[in-house]
């Protein structure tokens, strides 16, 4: 008690350096939660773009498919569809067929006023796909097509704006058929998607199952079953469930999770994760710095005092004790300040956010959000904040302390 | 209660040795009102540290109520002073963010003694040095003088059998530096405390009971006095 009296009583005494140096805690403790705070906004919204626009929550390919997946293969597809669907739905999950296939957009001199072509993946979705997706309130301009429309496509808005495209633009599609046989077919814009993925708006284009279907030969395969795990339920859980079931009508898929899909996104958030722990670092280097050479200022100051009450019989470990309490209440300070600024930082990011339309159009940064970046509250981040700040404070204030006590009473006291 | 025998401490300081205390012998008594007096150089601060235990001796042996000194760990040093030792120093060294009572009950705190017991010992020992009514007062509102008496209150508020000070009216005009050689002598007498202080103030050493000259690390003269 009398340590803790003494250390706060020391606070006071140099009351603006204690400031300064809380306040430097403050700044950086206040910056890496509203670091955090961004990155895990940005990671759970992404989460959730990327199952609701891109891969859903479970997706079920053949092992072929799955293992060429890169040159998205039609000659892996499911071949019976349905009977796994009839499963699902017993089960109560909301499921839908799509097959996605690579092919060239070919872009015509009169419409566009230069030939050319761009690679694209194309989805065919059936007219079912808003039990799963939420494509429905993300058509920007135009319309979906119709079951059975087979020159009727959806292009993402970003997509269609660098191509030149328009409501009512005519392309031709060049890929290659189920067989390997080449096949091209035009197809007139009738949708413009706007969703909260930046990905899909930048890459997406989509067309109709049935018309997909009768141009590549696909005899009612497709190239995967999507499927919704509603929000509450753990997905890998379910994924176990069903896995044995589906296997046992279709021994040749495989059931796979939305983490299995995105791991390019998930790579490159974990290396988002890995700088937002850089930053943190860095921030508490900092704090240590200033915080040490407080301390070390401290002990230049009172040698004197430290070697008189070393004098009068105080051990070593004790005094060491006053010095690192007076640090740790330096860091609590900053700590409580740090841990109100970063409240203060969070309620904007959360309730406002930082609009990054200016850059997210052109630059590709993986996440899957939208033109405005929300916070996102971590409790677990709050008290790593208040607990790292103070406890870095009470280490960083070891080494000063310790070599004031080395220092012989005798020269520190000068005379006795 | 105090023994010095053959004591030598030697400094080195690159090709240069001194040797401040060459093979000093002395022997105090208890409830002595010795001084220590020479001039700079002459040894008397080496001599007060060696006897605080705030340093360590190269030759010789120092005991304390009958216990070697020189074979002591730092750690043993540490608890000897706090239990056996009171402290006056020229600067008086109080802890300028504590009231006059923390700064004397501070030597009491070390000791772990309980709230109360601190409270009673504490107050009363700054009645006794004069500071009745100033406990609540941060040493720079108060007086050298009186700084000092909080010094010596602290020393003697554990009650040590020895108290070491160093030139302890240095730092006051000649006034209080009597009342403050006047106080310490009472405390002697009442107390029976030993008290072994360095000095080279003539007035000082006029008030010493027993004064040891020294010169050049060696007891040039002990003398003792009536009272």
């Amino acid at each position: 008690m009398f340590l803790l009296r003494l250390a706060a009583k020391n606070l006071c005494r140099y009351t603006r350096r204690t400031i300064i140096t809380a306040v430097a805690i403050a700044v950086g403790i206040a910056m890496y939660l509203a670091v955090d705070s961004m990155l895990l906004g940005a990671a759970a919204e992404s989460e959730r773009n990327l199952r609701w626009y891109e891969t859903a929550s479970l997706r079920i390919h053949t092992a072929t498919w799955w293992q060429e997946r890169l040159f998205f293969p039609l000659g892996g597809a499911i071949e019976e569809p349905e009977a796994i669907l009839a499963l699902l739905h017993d089960e109560g999950y909301h499921a839908v067929k799509r097959t996605r296939f690579g092919a060239e957009l070919l872009l015509g001199y009169e419409e566009f006023g230069e030939d050319g072509y761009i690679p694209v993946l194309i989805t065919a979705i059936d007219t079912n796909d808003d039990t799963v997706y939420r494509y429905g309130t993300a058509l920007e301009e135009g319309r979906f097509f119709q079951p059975g429309e087979m020159d009727g496509i959806v292009l993402g808005s970003w997509l269609a704006e660098d191509i030149g495209a328009t409501i009512g633009s005519s392309l031709t599609v060049s890929t290659r058929g189920k067989g390997g046989f080449f096949e091209a077919f035009d197809v007139q814009v009738v949708g413009l998607v706007n969703c909260p993925n930046p990905n899909v708006n930048r890459t997406l284009v989509m067309m109709d199952l049935a018309a997909a279907d009768q141009y590549l030969g696909m005899e009612g395969a497709v190239t995967n079953i999507d499927i919704l795990v509603p929000e509450r339920q753990d997905i890998e859980a379910v994924q176990r469930a069903l896995a044995s079931k589906i296997g046992a009508i279709d021994p040749s898929v495989v059931l796979l999770t939305w983490k299995d899909l995105a791991q390019d996104y998930l790579a490159i958030a974990s290396s988002k994760q890995g700088g937002s722990a850089l930053i943190l670092f860095l921030i508490f280097i900092i704090a240590a710095v200033g915080i040490s050479n407080t301390m070390l200022m401290a002990m230049y100051e009172r040698g004197t005092e430290i070697a008189m009450m070393r004098a009068m019989g105080m051990e070593e470990n004790r005094l060491q004790a006053s010095f690192l309490v007076e640090a740790g209440l330096i860091g609590a300070l900053g700590s409580v300040i740090g841990i109100a600024l970063g409240v203060l930082a969070n309620l904007y990011l959360v309730e406002v956010g930082i609009d990054l339309s200016f850059m997210l159009r052109d630059l590709d940064m993986g996440f899957r959000i939208p033109s405005v970046m929300h916070g996102a509250w971590s409790l677990s981040s709050f008290v790593i904040a208040a607990i790292g700040g103070t406890a870095l404070s009470m280490l960083s204030a070891i080494i000063p302390v310790r070599r004031a006590l080395k220092s012989p009473i005798t020269t520190a006291l000068v005379r006795l | 209660m105090v023994r010095l025998e053959q004591v030598s401490r030697i400094y080195q300081n690159g090709q240069s040795v001194v040797k401040a205390l060459d093979g000093v012998s002395l022997s105090v008594s208890g409830g002595e009102f010795l001084s220590i007096a020479g001039p700079s150089g002459s040894g008397k601060t080496t001599m007060l540290n060696l006897i605080g235990c705030l340093d360590t001796f190269d030759e010789g042996e120092l005991y304390i109520n009958g216990r070697p000194i020189g074979g002591m760990t730092n750690k043993e040093r540490t608890a000897f002073r706090r239990n056996n030792l009171g402290f006056i120093f020229q600067s008086y060294n109080l802890i300028p963010v504590l009231t006059a009572f923390e700064n004397v009950s501070f030597p009491l705190q070390l000791l772990k003694m309980d709230e109360q017991r601190v409270k009673e010992t504490t107050l009363r020992i700054l009645a006794e040095v004069g500071l009745a009514g100033l406990e609540h007062r941060r040493p720079a509102e108060l007086s050298g003088g009186q700084q000092q008496r909080v010094a010596i209150a602290r020393a003697l508020v554990k009650e040590p059998k020895i108290v070491l000070a160093d030139e302890p009216t240095a730092n006051l005009d000649s006034k209080t530096g009597e009342e403050i050689l006047a106080l310490m002598q009472t405390m002697n007498e009442q107390r029976g405390t030993t008290f072994i202080f360095s000095t080279h103030d003539a007035m000082v050493m006029e008030h010493a009971r027993r004064l040891v000259m020294l010169h050049d690390g060696t007891v040039v003269s002990d003398e003792r006095r009536g009272s």
